[in-house]
């Protein structure tokens, strides 16, 4: 199996008021087509390393491959080129741009990344919509939607890219328990059927122990795999 | 037509907030409109003082002055090369009339840069009607070149100054002195110079311009009455007038023309050094303030887009997760910045205009003056919307640029 994610020895230090190593020589490798949960308690550093994966942090030690290709070191504008192309993410809040209609929420990543005409983009998030059951609320303006659908449009705009590398930080933590299922079914259809890796943060152990693979993080280090 | 995904977010934040936006353009209408009234109004008024200045100054003034005795004549009669020092010296009376004139007349209309030339004799003289007698100067002058030169016809209350060359002994009076000794046109007036023998001249015409003292003290006769009236002879000139094709070149070619000739050539820069002066002083009073307009309206630009970046910092930072990167972050912003200006702009020159031509339409009737005088300059308002737009970028640059730094994962992780 090719490896979608690759990290070696990651370090991290805040400096805020007295130095804290958040993460200390974390070392994880996840493969194509896996769903991975990382769970440990607050402050264990999951959601950290997670932002480190998603290549929106850059201030670490240590190296980082996605799909084969190093990304550490490499420019801010060449990492953003990257999340766009190939991560999705799903946030514990949606995040919509409120000013914008459903539509053009989940439209925005494939204009940006401009691989598809103005029309393509439209159908394909129409089609991502309909995946998640929200089509009918495409035309209306994001903030008038309920939570959970929100949810479901914001992971219909992670998904726009067919990224090989979907990230969640508490996807399900906001919803109910009903959504949390629709949520969870989603992301398992997508390793099963189009092999999208997905790589979440979660409190949830339901949700984590439903998952392939469950890595458990305590003070900064991994304490168990999962394998 | 196809356009970015940064221009759609640009203007979809545009029209989310109208007001705001409304508010934004319309400080840099109120700039650009008051940039373009003040421009025209300055350009107008300086034009129009030029113009009035033209109306009785030539570009260029050649003429005769007394000067200064020197070591000249001492040096050709001592031929050896002795050290010559001259104590005291005293003004030299040259004779007022120009040698050879019409002779320097053609040889100045050589010059490319000239468009007219034209030979004057001025007199002192007194007027006398009745018993009443005022100090005054005739101008003796060849009036169809003087009207082409000076426009004497716009200043024409009463007569034709076509007489000049009609009538024997003609004279064209200001209205100053027309008033003072009460006389009409046909009435006879009787001019006596310091040299010359009195002389009775025939009123043709009366004129006013709209300084009183030339009003008070002016008149026209022709070249040769002039010289008769100074018992001259018809070699006898005192000035040579002459306009240049552009007067901005005047004091060079005055310098030309006094290599030339030997003589004093004036121009009308320093025959108007005052105007100058408050051409200077016109100019960096209005600049100020539309400078201050300007960077009120940039201020106003600057804080609408400080503020929306505040408000939308998460979605900033959701964006840039997405893979907007730096420079596209910054595109959104600069962009609505930029669309602020050109909006702003657009009705700016619009409004700048209507206001322009309504004030043009004030009626001010003082002297020769009737209505406030705009200039309608088309780079004026080019120049307008470029200032627009740079103080937009400006005021855009810096919030934009803010945005483009936000760091997603401070702000995604609270």
């Amino acid at each position: 199996m090719e490896v979608a994610l690759k990290a070696t020895g990651i370090n991290k230090v805040f400096h805020d008021a007295a130095d804290l190593q958040v993460l200390k020589n974390v070392s994880l490798e996840v493969k194509t087509g896996e769903f991975v949960s990382i769970v440990g308690k607050s402050g264990c550093g999951k959601s950290t390393l997670l932002y480190v994966l998603s290549t929106m942090d850059t201030d670490y030690e240590g190296s980082l491959e996605l799909n084969e290709v190093k990304v550490t070191g490499k420019s801010l504008n060449e990492l953003a080129r990257i999340r766009n192309e190939s991560i999705g993410f799903v946030f514990q809040f949606h995040y919509l741009l409120p000013d914008f209609t459903c539509l053009k929420n989940v439209m925005i990543p494939a204009l940006r990344l401009g691989k598809l005409s103005y029309k393509e983009a439209e159908e394909k998030a129409y089609e991502k919509l309909k995946m998640f059951g929200v089509e009918d609320q495409a035309l209306k303006k994001a903030n008038k939607l309920s939570g959970g659908q929100q949810q479901r449009v914001a992971i219909a705009r992670a998904l726009i890219n067919e990224p090989t590398i979907i990230m969640g930080d508490e996807p399900t933590g906001n919803l109910d328990s009903k959504n949390t299922g629709i949520v969870f079914d989603l992301f398992q259809k997508l390793t099963k059927e189009f092999g999208q890796t997905i790589i979440t943060v979660t409190h949830d152990e339901d949700f984590a122990k439903r998952s392939d693979r469950i890595i458990e993080m305590a003070d900064g280090e991994i304490r168990s795999h999962g394998h | 037509m196809k356009i970015s995904v940064n221009t759609e977010i640009a203007l979809t934040y545009l029209s989310a907030r109208k007001k705001q936006t409304a508010v934004a353009s319309l400080g840099v209408m109120f700039g650009i409109s008051m940039f373009i009234f003040m421009q025209s109004l300055m350009k107008g008024t300086n034009d129009y003082f030029e113009k009035m200045s033209f109306n009785s100054t030539p570009h260029i003034r050649l003429y005769s002055e007394n000067k200064v005795a020197d070591t000249h004549m001492l040096t050709s009669y001592l031929t050896d090369p002795s050290v010559k020092i001259l104590t005291n010296p005293k003004q030299l009376i040259q004779s007022q009339g120009l040698t050879n004139p019409y002779g320097i007349i053609k040889e100045i209309q050589r010059n490319q840069q000239i468009a007219n030339v034209t030979p004057q004799v001025t007199a002192d003289v007194i007027y006398t009607s009745g018993s009443v007698q005022i100090n005054g100067n005739v101008a003796g002058v060849n009036i169809d070149q003087e009207d082409k030169m000076f426009d004497v016809q716009s200043n024409m209350l009463v007569g034709d100054l076509h007489d000049l060359n009609r009538v024997n002994n003609g004279l064209l009076i200001g209205k100053g002195v027309a008033d003072k000794l009460s006389l009409h046109l046909g009435d006879n007036i009787t001019v006596t110079s310091g040299t010359g023998s009195p002389t009775i001249m025939k009123v043709v015409g009366i004129f006013a311009t709209t300084v009183k003292q030339i009003d008070d003290t002016k008149s026209y006769a022709n070249i040769v009455q002039a010289q008769n009236l100074l018992g001259k002879d018809r070699s006898y000139v005192t000035d040579i007038k002459i306009n240049l094709k552009d007067y901005n070149n005047a004091p060079q070619v005055a310098r030309e023309i006094e290599t030339l000739t030997g003589y004093k050539a004036e121009d009308w820069v320093k025959a108007n050094e005052q105007l100058k002066a408050a051409f200077k002083i016109r100019a960096i009073i209005l600049n100020s303030v539309i400078g201050v307009i300007l960077l009120v309206a940039g201020f106003g630009i600057y804080n609408i887009l400080n503020m929306t970046i505040y408000e939308k910092i998460k979605e900033i930072a959701i964006l840039k997760a997405q893979g907007f990167s730096g420079p596209a972050v910054t595109s959104i912003f600069l962009q609505q910045a930029i669309y602020i200006g050109v909006m702003g702009g657009l009705v700016g020159i619009t409004c700048g205009f209507g206001i322009t031509y309504m004030v043009s339409r004030i009626y001010i009737g003082a002297g020769t003056l009737k209505y406030l005088p705009m200039s309608f300059y088309v780079p004026h308002y080019i120049e307008a919307i470029c200032f627009g737009i740079l103080t937009t970028i400006a005021a855009g640059f810096f919030p934009a640029r803010k945005a483009s730094k936000v760091d997603p994962v401070t702000i995604i992780r609270g």
